[in-house]
């Protein structure tokens, strides 16, 4: 009996021992390096349902016949390194994927930044090479973002490709109402071979971004001169009300803007002017921890209902069999510049509501993303489960719903449901 | 006859009005036993599950003055590079792959779990309260504390002190709602160095993550006066070139 005692205080006084242990932290853990490196590696499967009757269909998948379904899957990586001595930094982000399906199989590696950066004081840094600009406080779409690739609001966070600049970044804190004040500008060459896809080619691109912390709110005003796109001017706020809410916004003008639209008649005309953007949001937690995302999006240089249809119509015309291959070159190069890229109408409404933790279920995040184009009253929502109880990994499946009446920008999309896995690892 | 009654409220009064300045006093004393003014730390979180499940997180912060404070996550990979940044009741969060720094309000959590945003970028408990009542119990010091501004994570704070550190042992959570939110448990009192002894150990629970615990462990605290650029947005990306 009294064996049993003391081995059940043994057994006890171990696993307080190991307990106890387990809650020990050694600094080593997390020691310096002036080398650092971190990545994932992922893997996705996704299913899609075509729409082969839809307008955008034989430019999504030109010279292929007509199919209902496509199974795809795919891999990818990301590495980040930066190697840091005194005052100096290289810093580089490659990113990669192959992926697989019955139409294709692709792969590609990319250089999502790589740049120097010189840092000679906590105020002040230089940076030269590839660089990506956030600017903007919008969530899923960014109007001030006057120097770099446009978001994709289905995946708001996804990694992009930076562009090939100079910049500068200085910032000074300061007491009272206006508490920092801060200055970057920008300089972005663009010719045949460095920022090809950004416009007008053989321009010197110069911007600016005046950043103020006041009164508790953040305010940019920004600056893009003429080069290879037109003059814009634009400013963004964002600012905390209580401990539950935020609201942010964004304006942006772009001088003398011109843009290609296609006509009732088919023909292609050219509208000109200033074009303004401008997005109003919020984001909201609520008491029981789920968290609420609303924006609303003007589109400066968006399309109406009227000129989606004229657009889908000439598409029509193009891929039916009386349609020539000068047709069907020009639809293309319409669609690729404007009309077939993400929300390119013109008003808006974006909501995200996800949860944290529901019932209990610690590292469980449900969410709810919807767009909805306002003028065709065509819409995309994409529910989605994510878990990362695992150290490192993350698993996500996500639905994306697409729903419109024909003539509709959502309606015509190619692919009306789309159904994908991902698990990614992080390292 | 009004002047025996204004002097007999007056003397009604007094004890309170010490007591209030007293337990100001109080607080701001235990404000800097728990961290120097300006200082710069590393701490593991660990949000642990019924079933003993795991997850640890671990941050690097500096702080200074009463109301900034900036954290980066060193651990684990799919965190690192993060950092938040606090000035007062302004918060942001900056994640690499978004690349730029986002409004977070006080109550959203970073790590999931019981801590959230105001746990891990806490400031001057004498920045955010009012002492409402201070009083003793045996070896300790109670203190009622209540929020300044309603852009405070916790309406209320009820705190444990024991007389002898003035340190903090206990300290209940309260919603406006007066629903206890979470309560932190502090031990291990420790020798830092430098003249900072604190406790290395802050356990949490909360009612509303029945079974769940979220562990604090401090490995370093020193005093560091770091420049006040360091709590702007535009050097969040760069925290980790304060690390030695």
């Amino acid at each position: 009996m009294n064996r049993k005692v003391v081995a059940a205080c043994l057994l006890a006084t171990a696993v307080a021992g190991v307990h106890a242990a387990d809650y020990s932290f050694d600094l080593s853990e997390v020691e310096r390096s002036p080398l650092e490196w971190s990545g994932f590696v992922d893997a996705k499967a996704e299913h899609f349902n075509l729409r082969p009757g839809s307008a955008l269909y034989p430019l999504n998948f030109p010279g292929t016949l007509p199919r209902s379904e496509l199974d795809r899957q795919s891999a990818g990586y990301e590495l980040a390194g930066k190697y840091q001595r005194d005052t100096l930094t290289l810093y580089g982000r490659l990113a990669g994927t192959a992926a697989h399906d019955a139409l294709v199989t692709n792969s590609n590696s990319t250089w999502l930044e790589a740049g120097l950066r010189l840092s000679p004081s906590t105020g002040l840094s230089f940076d030269a090479g590839k660089q990506l600009q956030r600017w903007g406080k919008g969530y899923a779409w960014n109007p001030v973002g006057f120097f770099e690739r446009p978001k994709d609001p289905s995946d708001p966070t996804l990694s992009r490709e930076g562009y090939v600049m100079a910049s500068a970044d200085w910032v000074k804190s300061l007491p009272g109402t206006l508490a920092a004040v801060g200055f970057m500008p920008v300089l972005m060459p663009v010719n045949r071979d460095l920022n090809s896809d950004y416009g007008t080619p053989d321009k010197l691109n110069a911007g600016a971004k005046l950043y103020l912390l006041w009164a508790d709110t953040d305010i940019d005003l920004l600056w893009a001169g003429e080069g290879s796109r037109p003059e814009r001017i634009g400013l963004d706020f964002s600012r905390n009300l209580g401990s539950q809410l935020e609201v942010h916004g964004e304006w942006a003008r772009t001088i003398s803007a011109t843009q290609r639209v296609v006509n009732p008649d088919g023909s292609i005309g050219t509208r000109s002017g200033h074009a303004d953007s401008w997005l109003l949001g919020l984001r909201y937690l609520s008491e029981d921890e789920v968290t609420w995302i609303l924006e609303f999006y003007r589109n400066g240089q968006g399309y109406a209902q009227d000129e989606f249809r004229s657009f889908y119509q000439l598409v029509n015309d193009a891929f039916a069999p009386t349609g020539t291959s000068a047709e069907q070159t020009l639809a293309r190069s319409l669609a690729q510049s404007a009309y077939a890229r993400p929300t390119a109408g013109s008003h808006y409404v974006y909501l995200r509501v996800s949860a944290k933790d529901p019932f209990d279920w610690l590292y469980v995040t449900p969410a709810l993303s919807i767009i909805a184009n306002t003028n065709d009253r065509s819409w995309q929502a994409a529910p989605e489960l994510s878990y990362t109880g695992w150290q490192n990994v993350e698993l996500r499946v996500r639905a994306i719903l697409l729903h419109g009446d024909a003539g509709t920008e959502f309606g015509e999309k190619a692919i009306g449901r789309r159904l994908e896995l991902l698990a990614r690892l992080y390292f | 006859m009004k002047l025996k009654h204004f002097l007999a409220l007056a003397c009604a009064c007094l004890p309170a009005a010490v007591l209030a300045l007293d337990g100001k006093a109080l607080l701001e004393k235990i404000d800097r036993n728990l961290e120097p003014e300006a200082y710069e730390m590393t701490r593991k979180l660990i949000n642990e599950e019924p079933d003993g499940k795991r997850k640890e997180f671990i941050l690097y912060s500096v702080k200074k003055g009463r109301d900034k404070v900036a954290a980066l996550f060193l651990a684990p990979a799919s965190d690192k590079g993060r950092s938040t940044l606090r000035q007062g009741d302004n918060m942001w969060l900056y994640i690499p792959n978004v690349g730029k720094p986002v409004r977070i309000t006080s109550l959203q959590s970073v790590t999931g779990g019981v801590f959230n945003n105001a746990d891990i970028l806490r400031v001057d408990y004498s920045e955010e309260y009012d002492v409402t009542s201070a009083s003793e119990e045996g070896a300790n010091y109670l203190l009622d504390l209540k929020a300044k501004t309603g852009a405070v994570a916790y309406d209320r704070l009820k705190l444990t002190v024991d007389k002898k550190t003035v340190l903090p042992t206990r300290i209940e959570a309260y919603a406006a709602s007066g629903m206890l939110v979470k309560t932190l448990h502090f031990k291990d009192v420790k020798d830092f160095g430098g003249g900072i002894r604190r406790p290395a150990t802050v356990e949490t629970d909360s009612p509303l993550y029945k079974g769940y615990k979220s562990v604090m462990l401090y490995a370093a605290v020193k005093k560091r006066n770091v420049a006040d650029e360091v709590f702007t947005l535009n050097f969040m990306s760069r925290l980790d070139e304060l690390r030695k």
